[in-house]
């Protein structure tokens, strides 16, 4: 009869400490995953901080920026022809900007929605430079000056048209 | 006869002290480790918005950027630096004081658009930054100085044109005069100072080291301020990033140059470019500067005579 309540006891000991243990860790998963969502919604707003800050600038980033090349310093031009030798080069620039989708539209004179590529070059009006295929927050833009080098035949000439750069980062949240 | 005298604890005394023993052990375990990773949360956190920050510092007309930052608790920043990948990268790890104490952490934020110029570890609330541009020959990056106001330069004999620029700046840590013995003291025409510039022989002499610097076009000192202001660690090992970013960016010109030839400019710098190139990524150190300077100046009068600049 007393080896019987013993079992009893120890039965029920061993389920007591299982509630208890099941329950620290029911508490600690729904802890993690709050402290885990505000983490990635932390995440999330830095990175759009960054794209916010970064599309302002990023046109007068040596990569971009157009220099002298088109008759003294401009501010905010983006030079066409060094786009298109990046678009072919972005793999090595991988994480550089840390942004996920860098495209640059022209707006005026609009010319269609031709994707630039070498074939349709200088022809088309959207040039996607970096593409990380992930789920990105709404862009942030910016108004930039497009210019590229171009010939009639005879004399070459300076072409600059109106461009939006859009600038998405990675939604983490 | 013997009698035993003792204690008699019930099944639900020994369970309720063994259960109440784990439990205040795993809350002080937890809680621990919870305060640990908070910490290196808020680091990482604080890290990620600095190296943000940073973005408006890129110039455009300007030839200089100023801001600074204050943090609400005491804090050291540590400037790291490595030559992983195409870029090299930038990192920034914090460390902040609680309760009096410093808490370390080991969570780096990583960056590769960056080039941060200070002594490997600074200390303070509040960061003086300011930025330049670095030509060589076409616009490499803006290099990012990052002062503590707890260390105040002075620049003792400065040649007009430094004079001039860090009174422009007008930062409170940076004087041309009025200096006190306590300032960190910067010459430009004795040797006897905590760092000593020869502007002639383009080299920073500082701990018993020399930083050797050198410069094209306006903005020809933006080395030299690197190198007064970082520790010989970061300033070579961010050196080498701005070369590794040298080369990448002598790529995109050369081919630029294949590209724009098609439209009637001219085609003279594809081989300079690359050994301009090649000549960058073998920089050991910041003795060979003078080395890259050479070929930077035959590329750029080349570029200078050109129907359609490159850059």
């Amino acid at each position: 009869m007393v080896g019987k309540k013993g079992q009893l006891k120890i039965q029920q000991m061993i389920f007591m400490l299982l509630a208890v243990t099941f329950l620290f860790i029911l508490v600690g998963l729904i802890f993690l995953s709050v402290r885990l969502s505000s983490l990635k919604k932390t995440a999330s707003s830095l990175g759009e901080e960054n794209a916010m800050l970064l599309v302002s600038k990023l046109a007068n980033s040596p990569e971009f920026s157009c220099g002298n090349s088109f008759g003294g310093s401009r501010i905010s031009c983006i030079d066409f022809d060094k786009l298109m030798i990046l678009k072919d080069h972005v793999e090595d620039y991988g994480d550089f900007w840390g942004v996920a989708k860098i495209e640059i539209r022209i707006v005026y004179p609009n010319e269609g929605n031709v994707i630039c590529s070498k074939s349709t070059y200088p022809d088309c009006s959207i040039i996607k430079l970096l593409d990380k295929n992930v789920n990105t927050l709404p862009a942030n833009s910016n108004f930039v000056s497009l210019c590229r080098k171009d010939t009639n035949g005879k004399i070459i000439f300076d072409k600059c048209e109106l461009a939006r750069i859009l600038v998405s980062s990675e939604d983490k949240g | 006869m013997l009698t035993k005298k003792g204690i008699e604890m019930s099944f639900g005394w020994i369970f309720a002290l063994v259960a109440g023993i784990v439990i205040i052990f795993l809350a002080i375990f937890i809680s621990t480790k919870l305060l640990g990773t908070e910490q290196e949360t808020t680091s990482a956190e604080v890290g990620k918005e600095i190296s943000i920050l940073l973005n408006p510092l890129e110039t455009g007309f300007e030839s200089a950027q100023t801001t600074s930052i204050t943090i609400p608790t005491e804090t050291r920043i540590h400037n790291g630096c490595d030559l992983i990948d195409t870029f090299g990268r930038q990192s920034i790890q914090l460390d902040q004081k609680t309760l009096n104490q410093w808490v370390k952490t080991n969570v780096n934020v990583f960056s590769s658009n960056k080039y941060i110029f200070s002594n490997s570890e600074i200390e303070g609330k509040k960061f003086y930054i300011f930025s330049k541009p670095f030509q060589f020959p076409f616009k490499i990056s803006d290099l990012i100085y990052m002062t503590s106001s707890l260390d105040t330069y002075c620049f003792v004999d400065a040649p007009y044109d430094v004079e001039e620029e860090i009174s422009n700046l007008n930062q409170a840590n940076l004087l041309t005069e009025n200096c006190s013995a306590a300032n960190i003291q910067v010459c430009f025409k004795r040797a006897d100072c905590d760092i000593n510039v020869n502007d002639n022989g383009e080299y920073v002499e500082k701990n018993n080291e020399i930083l050797y610097f050198t410069g094209t076009g306006d903005d020809s000192k933006a080395l030299m301020y690197a190198a007064i202001f970082s520790d010989k660690e970061v300033y070579e090992c961010q050196l080498k990033r701005l070369m590794l970013r040298l080369r990448e960016l002598s790529i995109l010109y050369i081919n630029k140059e294949i590209l724009t030839s098609s439209q009637g400019c001219d085609e003279n710098l594809g081989a300079d470019l690359n050994t301009l190139g090649n000549l960058a990524v073998g920089l050991n150190n910041s003795v060979d500067i003078g080395v890259v300077k050479m070929q930077v100046d035959e590329v750029s009068d080349k570029n200078n005579v050109r129907r359609c600049l490159l850059w």
